[in-house]
């Protein structure tokens, strides 16, 4: 009886072991709860459904992806949750984090402790610019956001308006003076400068504001064609309703993600006077899937689990950016951190080839450099990609509302 | 010069705007001395109040205002007579801590229950726009500063003439000394902190189709109304009225002529002048009445 016993238990354990071996452990670091905890939710998503696609494959080489969720309300939390996952739950590499400051936080303590960290949402630039060795980034940067609205200028806004120069237009960069707006304005007047454009005004604000109109007067007494706008949902809410108030008819408004990609935005301004509003973020849905192969594919599984359509572009850029690591995983000869940096550095995914349209190819800071944002146009009450020509699903639109 | 007079216009609304929120708080800071750091969050249950009848039973937002001021005027009655009313012999702090804690905990029930979304009443009518000549200014708007102005001049008028106006300014005064006159001052508190929040309650129908509601949209005024009130000299509404109006229009002119984002420096730099040179506020009663 006891040898039977003993026997039992030990196959239990070379079970149990074997178990253990035969699986990828990851963990998940997003704001769970807390006032971020919704796209923190969205952009987890993302990374469920990679993880549930890869895992129906045969896992990496064989081996089931395990998930430890993390929930990282603050930054303070974020670096407790960061210890647990890694020292606790011994997991091989931490996914994240969709926030600029938990990124931060975070990404310290697996530095350390030599887990590999993969951000996948977050888009301060600085993340990927302190030296660390086992972080790196799929999605793009508040740098590559600031480069594609004011690259649009010339290259999209000028010939849908017949411009010849674009150095005729008067841009004008306003935004919310946190640390977002900030940043984003900053690389959008370096950006400005490389390339000759004419900046007449640059206007911060408050996001907390509650009268906007001296802003659009000072840009009305501009004469400023093109306004480039970083800026939250209460904000960007009374900068149309005010410019409207006021009379105010810009040849475009761009905004860079932010209240400009929320769907309650566009009916608290109203469609009608939306209409026009261009935009650069995160790949949306309705993208031509020639330039991004696999978007409506990831729609439809999305919406077979949750039973909704996406909330936001996050879940696409978490999911694509978790694919192209897993691929990494996969070819890595042993799974350490060094093996993990030497098979990401051989990524080579063209533009175009991820159902988000990015590509893939890290530099040495573990920064994705093939990721361009596209150009977003709000028309009908959708907003939809209308640039490059490739991606667009739709010609650009000139003007602001409908008139 | 076109600039400099809708500036002004817009200035004007803005405080009578500011002026509505402001009056509620004049009572309950200048009456029953609290500092209440609930009252923006006041607002904001005011406007998802406005907000759900608006959007459940196409109820016009200033319909809306009746049902919303007597449901603030009861929260506020409740709040006094069982949070701030155990308080009111402890420590100025205490008080303090009980109203912030208040305040958070109403944002984040607003965030649990309607999430991190603005929900905007759809008013067309009343955010339309009066042109005078090359100025514009919105029909909400026109409606806040006459409705301010009515506020302003009945809440005075009430508090002079009559009987329970009178054991409010006495209670006000020296509560001990009302309390020897036999003034109830416990139901004066409980009448005097309803009815701020009452008036908490108008601001919000008349906000409410201008401003979109969300769960920190309190945050954004009870500073500005914390000025004000001291401005006036704490607890004349006249003065809670022309504060409004200086702040309104400095918050206008200097967000155009020096920067949109030191507006708030501008106007809380003559808020510590003011504080340093006249203690008791522009249209203050003279010493004491801090």
């Amino acid at each position: 009886m006891k040898l039977l016993l003993k026997a039992a238990l030990a196959a239990g354990l070379a079970v149990s072991a074997t178990a253990a071996t035969a699986q990828v452990k990851i963990g998940a670091l997003y704001p769970f709860s807390g006032g971020l905890a919704l796209l923190g939710d969205e952009s987890f998503r993302g990374l469920e459904l990679a993880v549930e696609e890869r895992n129906a494959a045969g896992g990496i080489n064989g081996k089931k992806i395990e998930m430890v969720k993390g929930d990282a309300v603050d930054p303070n939390q974020a670096v407790g949750e960061a210890r647990r996952l890694t020292s606790v739950e011994k997991v091989q590499a931490v996914f994240g984090t969709y926030s600029s400051s938990l990124s931060l936080a975070a990404t310290q303590v697996t530095e350390l402790a030599g887990v590999p960290y993969f951000e996948l949402g977050a888009i301060s630039d600085p993340i990927t610019e302190r030296g660390f060795k086992n972080l790196f980034r799929s999605n793009p940067t508040a740098r590559d956001f600031a480069a594609s609205m004011v690259d649009s200028i010339g290259e999209a806004i000028a010939p849908a308006l017949g411009v010849s120069d674009p150095k005729t237009l008067k841009v004008a960069i306003i935004h919310e003076d946190s640390l977002y707006g900030q940043t984003v304005a900053g690389y959008q007047t370096a950006r400005a400068k490389e390339k000759g454009i004419n900046v007449v005004e640059t206007l911060p604000y408050s996001a907390k504001s509650v009268d906007l109109t001296p802003v659009i007067l000072r840009l009305k007494s501009a004469g400023a064609d093109v306004v480039l706008q970083t800026s939250y949902q209460n904000d960007t809410v009374l900068f149309f309703r005010q410019a409207k108030e006021q009379g105010f008819k810009p040849k475009a408004v761009m905004g860079a993600g932010g209240g400009y990609s929320l769907r309650e935005t566009a009916q608290a301004v109203g469609y009608e006077n939306i209409e026009g509003a261009l935009n650069v973020d995160f790949t949306q849905y309705k993208t031509n899937a020639a330039a991004a192969p696999g978007i409506a594919d990831f729609v439809a599984k999305y919406k077979a689990k949750y039973g909704t359509d996406p909330r936001s572009g996050h879940s696409l850029a978490n999911y694509v950016g978790a694919k192209i690591f897993f691929d990494a995983f996969a070819s890595s000869k042993d799974m350490t951190a060094a093996s993990i940096r030497e098979s990401v550095m051989k990524i080579d995914l063209p533009q175009g080839s991820t159902a988000s349209g990015w590509g893939a190819k890290f530099n040495e800071a573990g920064q994705n450099t093939r990721v361009k944002p596209f150009v977003m146009q709000w028309q009908g009450g959708e907003l939809v990609t209308v640039f490059p020509a490739a991606a667009a699903v739709t010609k650009m639109k000139t003007g602001l509302g409908q008139n | 010069m076109d600039v400099l007079i809708q500036l002004l216009i817009n200035g004007i609304m803005l405080g009578s705007m500011y002026a509505i929120i402001s009056v509620g708080l004049t009572l309950i800071f200048g009456v029953v001395r609290v500092v209440n750091f609930a009252h923006g969050e006041f607002l904001m249950v005011g406007m998802y109040a406005v907000y759900l009848l608006f959007a459940k039973l196409g109820v016009h937002p200033y319909v809306a205002a009746v049902p919303v001021v007597i449901l603030l005027f009861l929260l506020g009655v409740l709040i006094q007579r069982f949070i701030i009313q155990p308080l009111l012999d402890a420590d100025e702090h205490i008080q303090i801590f009980a109203t912030v804690g208040l305040s958070t905990a109403l944002v984040n029930l607003a965030l649990m229950v309607f999430g991190a979304d603005l929900y905007s009443v759809s008013a067309p009518d009343l955010r339309q726009s009066l042109r005078l000549g090359p100025y514009t200014v919105l029909v909400g708007q026109v409606v806040m500063l006459a409705a301010s102005l009515a506020l302003v001049i009945g809440l005075h008028a009430f508090m002079q003439t009559t009987a329970l106006g009178r054991a409010i300014r006495a209670t006000a005064q020296n509560r001990t000394a009302a309390l020897l006159m036999g003034v109830r001052v416990d139901r004066i508190y409980i009448i005097s902190f309803g009815l701020g929040a009452a008036c908490v309650g108008l601001a919000a129908a008349l906000v409410s189709p201008l401003f979109p509601a969300t769960p920190t949209v309190g945050t954004y005024f009870v500073l500005t109304a914390f000025v004000v009130v001291v401005l006036g000299g704490m607890r004349s509404m006249y003065g809670a009225f022309l504060g409004a109006m200086i702040i309104g229009l400095v918050d206008s002119l200097s967000a155009y002529y020096i920067a949109p984002d030191l507006k708030e420096v501008v106007y809380f730099a003559i808020f510590i002048l003011i504080l340093i040179f006249k203690p008791t506020g522009l249209f203050g009663f003279g010493r004491g009445t801090e």
